[in-house]
């Protein structure tokens, strides 16, 4: 065992930090097990160090995969480029006279007590970055927010993922399981105190999604692609199309754990995307062809769509009247729901609105998670 | 790298596993630092054999708890004996007031140990596999977290039965369902990925050392290849060494269509796989790789 210099271990909170920033899951015990191996002389190492920083703080692949880099940033390029920046605020800052001492990264530097308090403020808007960017809309993320908002979609889709899973079944009803309540009551001297009851499974839920990822929808399809493969890992049965001119079924192309890899695929095998919209002809199609494998009373289509209908009219409203008349719930999700002072007029979406169960805004993070409710009572 | 995982590699490559330094880094910190380590990957990448070659490497011995839909408390944990319990109150009934006696087949005695209370009342330290975790149902994690967090297991009747030695605990998972945070923030982790294609001929060659290496270069280009393609089920490292073996077996230097048609079966699980390869020829998976 060796001292942890009181620098270096304000380094490593300083990256627990950088890491947590970046939705890496940190509490206080990571930081002391970075403590710990610091403390072994691990750190000695640059390479036994990154590794075993690696295995405490990542907790998913999705994190294994960005560490390395994320460490190289921080320990090399990052931490220069943020040390030039802090000395040039010093030389700045030498000129007035009212100042207090921060250590950041190791360097001790003279800042103005006015600044200290302004730099502090910048650092609690976190929250309120995280919700700016949660009610940002798809089509009007800025460049420089793309990574955070990345980081952000991420972690909101993984959080809603585990409160899927957490709903769980009543084992409260359901028939007398005989051989367990005997069984039990051998414990209580042969007495039947506690029926034991038999759990009766919950029906798979069936969803099918269809999305249009046609031209005018290019800014949301990639987003709302991903949301569907985080509700992939929920539905057992989740069917997937997408459509603009044509239909794709994409569910075979779904098989893979890795969503990078997904995403690679169906890029490749998407041929209409970006392309016009053909709503009517592509319901039509899907209604011909796996009508009557995908449709049932058991089954909710969601329509990812903005409706803006190039088509046949009539084709559109007869294909969604038939899905609904064949299916338990029909969802219509528009992105431009979302827009300031948008109003259902156009004639593709005035037709279908009478069938549908449901017409929600899907425009931003905030609004997709809203759908939770709609689809957690599917 | 550090002396120490250094030796690891060396150790464990005489058992015949082939660590990488990342992977060494994290068993060495499994051994040092006490902490749970989760290990996640595809099907066939090494996980469980990991867990056997560290019981070895240890000299310690191994206990291992399969997880499946339904595992509970009475499966993983512990058990009344209820049968020694009945015949201990049929035989003192009338001697042992009924307290007594309520307190007599309540005892350790009484208790079959299951994988988990197995190995932390082991005398020496153990490796303890908790085997596709993902497979077990989220009560069952639940339970799991007060062994992973405190190496303690609270049975009611007993109270709280601390370990007497820390085993080293090994999860794995092939993410067919997500595991909760609560789990993950108690372990190191982990992902195991496919080897590359010069750590896998090494693998192939170190357990088969009859090999040719041409042959083994083949399989190895031919399965990752398979690998990039989209398969139900891509193959593991276990399928790379069943084929090489039975290629080894048929004394094949090469192979041909005519050999894959023969032998595919040792690689491929699903009907779909089988016949996307066999429909093409055999060079587009001989192509080399990166």
């Amino acid at each position: 065992m060796q001292a942890v210099n009181k620098t270096f271990k304000e380094r490593i909170i300083d990256f627990t930090l950088y890491c947590r920033e970046r939705q890496f899951m940190l509490g206080p015990q990571e930081t002391r097990d970075a403590f710990e191996i610091a403390s072994r002389g691990y750190a000695l190492d640059r390479k036994l160090f990154q590794y075993s920083l690696k295995a405490i703080f990542c907790k998913r692949k999705e994190h294994y995969d960005r560490f390395d880099e994320m460490f190289d940033r921080f320990w090399s390029r990052y931490y220069e480029e943020k040390l030039e920046q802090r000395k040039k605020q010093v030389k700045q800052l030498k000129k007035e006279k009212d100042v207090d001492t921060v250590i950041f990264l190791g360097t001790e530097f003279k800042i103005p007590k006015k600044k200290v308090e302004q730099e502090e403020a910048k650092q609690t808007v976190g929250a309120n970055e995280s919700l700016r960017l949660r009610m940002t809309d798809f089509s009007k993320v800025d460049v420089g927010d793309k990574e955070k908002f990345e980081e952000l979609a991420e972690e909101l889709f993984h959080q809603m993922s585990m409160r899927f899973k957490r709903r769980l079944e009543s084992a409260n009803s359901g028939q007398i399981d005989i051989r367990n309540t005997i069984r039990h009551g051998i414990s209580k001297g042969g007495l039947l105190l506690e029926l034991s009851r038999k759990r009766k499974r919950k029906e798979k839920r069936k969803v099918v999604f269809i999305l249009d990822v046609s031209g005018s929808m290019d800014t949301y399809s990639y987003y709302l692609l991903r949301y569907i493969l985080v509700l992939k890992k929920y539905f057992k049965t989740l069917e997937f199309f997408t459509f603009s001119t044509e239909l794709t079924h994409v569910t075979p192309m779904l098989r893979q754990n890795n969503e990078l890899e997904i995403l690679k695929e169906i890029g490749k095998n998407v041929q209409s995307w970006s392309s016009g919209t053909k709503i009517g002809a592509s319901l039509t199609e899907f209604l011909s062809v796996y009508g009557s494998k995908f449709l049932s009373q058991k089954h909710v289509v969601v329509i990812l769509s903005d409706g803006l209908e190039t088509g046949n009219v009539a084709e559109l409203k007869e294909a969604v009247r038939t899905i609904k008349r064949k299916c338990k719930t029909l969802v219509w999700l528009n992105p431009l729901k979302g827009t300031q002072g948008y109003q259902p007029i156009q004639t593709g979406i005035v037709n279908v609105m009478p069938h549908l169960d449901a017409f929600e805004s899907a425009h931003n993070l905030d609004s997709l998670l809203k759908l939770e409710k709609i689809l957690m009572d599917v | 790298m550090n002396k120490e995982i250094d030796d690891l590699i060396k150790d464990f490559y005489k058992h015949d596993y082939i660590l990488n330094e990342a992977l060494a880094t994290s068993v060495f910190l499994l051994k040092n630092l006490g902490k749970p380590l989760l290990l996640e990957g595809s099907p066939g990448v090494g996980k469980t054999v990991l867990a056997k070659t560290l019981a070895q490497h240890l000299g310690t011995d191994l206990i291992r708890l399969q997880c499946y839909e339904g595992l509970d408390v009475s499966t993983s944990i512990y058990e009344w004996n209820y049968q020694k319990q009945l015949l201990h109150i049929k035989l003192f009934e009338q001697e042992t007031d009924k307290k007594t006696l309520g307190k007599e087949i309540f005892g350790m005695d009484y208790v079959l140990k299951r994988p988990l209370l197995q190995s932390i009342s082991a005398d020496k330290p153990v490796v303890l596999l908790i085997d596709e975790i993902d497979r077990a149902d989220e009560e069952f994690e639940a339970y799991l977290l007060e062994l992973l967090s405190d190496f303690q297991i609270s049975i009611p009747e007993l109270g709280t039965i601390t370990a007497r030695t820390k085993p080293l605990v090994i999860l794995t998972s092939n993410r067919t369902r997500e595991l909760s945070d609560a789990l993950r923030r108690r372990c190191l982790y982990h992902w195991v990925d496919f080897p590359t294609k010069i750590g896998e001929i090494r693998i192939i060659s170190k357990k088969l050392p009859d090999i040719d290496e041409q042959l083994a270069t083949q399989v190895v280009t031919f399965i990752h290849n398979l690998r990039k393609a989209s398969l139900h089920k891509p193959p593991g490292i276990a399928e790379s060494l069943d084929w090489a073996k039975t290629l080894l077996l048929m004394n094949q230097k090469n192979i041909t269509d005519e050999i894959v048609k023969t032998t595919i079966g040792s690689v491929l699980k699903h009907k779909d796989d089988v016949e996307f390869v066999t429909n093409r020829s055999v060079q587009e998976f001989l192509v080399p790789i990166d």
